[in-house]
């Protein structure tokens, strides 16, 4: 009986290092970076847009867990990218400058507002993609050199 | 074998304590830009028409690397900018006008005009390129129509280039 106790204790203590984000059905959230959003080359003063659709340039990232279930998107966002000797850039998120594709496909989004949680579900696939846009908008003395901001995906199964 | 009350509170406390995990992830990506040079233009030599004799016109092409009009521009290398020009109509002496016509431009990668020279007719809107070292230098000429009864003086006028990306 002792050595049972201390197996169940056992069990206990493996049971919480698991990973924590384990479904009903045994499958792991899984979210992934897969491509940052990227400006290129900004020039002082000239706005730059990345649109969602920019196969290039948009940011992307995935999602995997239980087919059809409810997941809850959230963002957060940066208001400025840092730059060199603490020089910043504003960057701007409108309401259309994320989307949501079942497909995982760029070409195939369904649009929404980065700064507002989205709630959607997952297709029979159980799999997704999240792409999104911004704008740069540099100022006229803005200063030169390599500018860079990090952006989250928080994906939430919902009950 | 009994299982005792220990073991089982700790088989329902790992059970709970699944249940109860948040079913949250996330991921990060990262945004990039990288601003290039901003644009630099001075004012580096005025047009100058020198000596002007009443009824005589007296032109200066912009080739005329002494009395042409130059512009000094420097910004990210061999990048296509946009030049556009607010080019007066008259000259000034108090009162007294002269009127001053017919530009005509320059731009090359170099002070001398000896490299990537290309003559153009300044206006609203010339698409250039500044050079493998982010310079360019413009050049602009015109003529004054002086008439024949013109007043004696000192005539003069501001000529405006602004260049952007």
């Amino acid at each position: 009986m002792k050595t049972l106790s201390w197996s169940v204790i056992g069990m206990a203590l493996l049971g919480a290092a698991l990973p924590p984000v384990v479904g009903a059905q045994g499958k792991p959230l899984n979210v992934t970076g897969v491509r940052g959003l990227t400006f290129g080359a900004v020039f002082p003063g000239v706005p730059r847009v990345i649109s969602r659709t920019d196969p290039a340039n948009a940011g992307q990232v995935d999602i995997g867990y239980a087919k059809f279930s409810p997941i809850l998107l959230t963002f957060t966002l940066p208001s400025a990218m840092a730059g060199p000797a603490g020089a910043t850039m504003p960057l701007v998120f409108g309401a259309s400058d994320a989307g949501y594709s079942s497909p995982e496909t760029i070409t195939s989004q369904v649009g929404f507002d980065p700064r507002v949680p989205f709630a959607t579900a997952l297709d029979k696939n159980g799999r997704a993609a999240v792409f999104i846009g911004g704008r740069a908008q540099p100022a006229p003395s803005q200063r030169a050199g390599a500018y860079t901001a990090t952006i989250t995906l928080t994906v939430t199964v919902l009950p | 074998m009994r299982i005792s009350k220990l073991s089982l509170a700790v088989l329902a406390l790992v059970i709970s304590a699944s249940a109860a995990q948040a079913q949250t992830n996330n991921a990060s990506i990262t945004a990039t830009a990288t601003v290039q040079t901003p644009i630099n233009v001075i004012g580096a030599q005025a047009l100058n028409f020198g000596n002007v004799f009443p009824g005589v016109n007296k032109p200066v092409a912009a080739t005329d690397l002494t009395n042409a009009g130059r512009f000094d521009v420097a910004g990210q290398a061999s990048t296509p900018v946009t030049l556009s020009f607010t080019l007066p109509a008259t000259l000034s002496s108090g009162a007294n006008t002269m009127p001053i016509d017919t530009y005509t431009g320059m731009r090359a990668d170099d002070a001398g005009q000896t490299v990537g020279t290309v003559l153009f007719s300044p206006g609203a809107s010339n698409a250039a390129t500044l050079s493998a070292t982010g310079t360019m230098f413009v050049w602009v000429g015109a003529r004054v129509v002086p008439a024949t009864n013109q007043a004696q003086g000192v005539y003069t006028a501001s000529v405006t280039m602004t260049v952007v990306y």
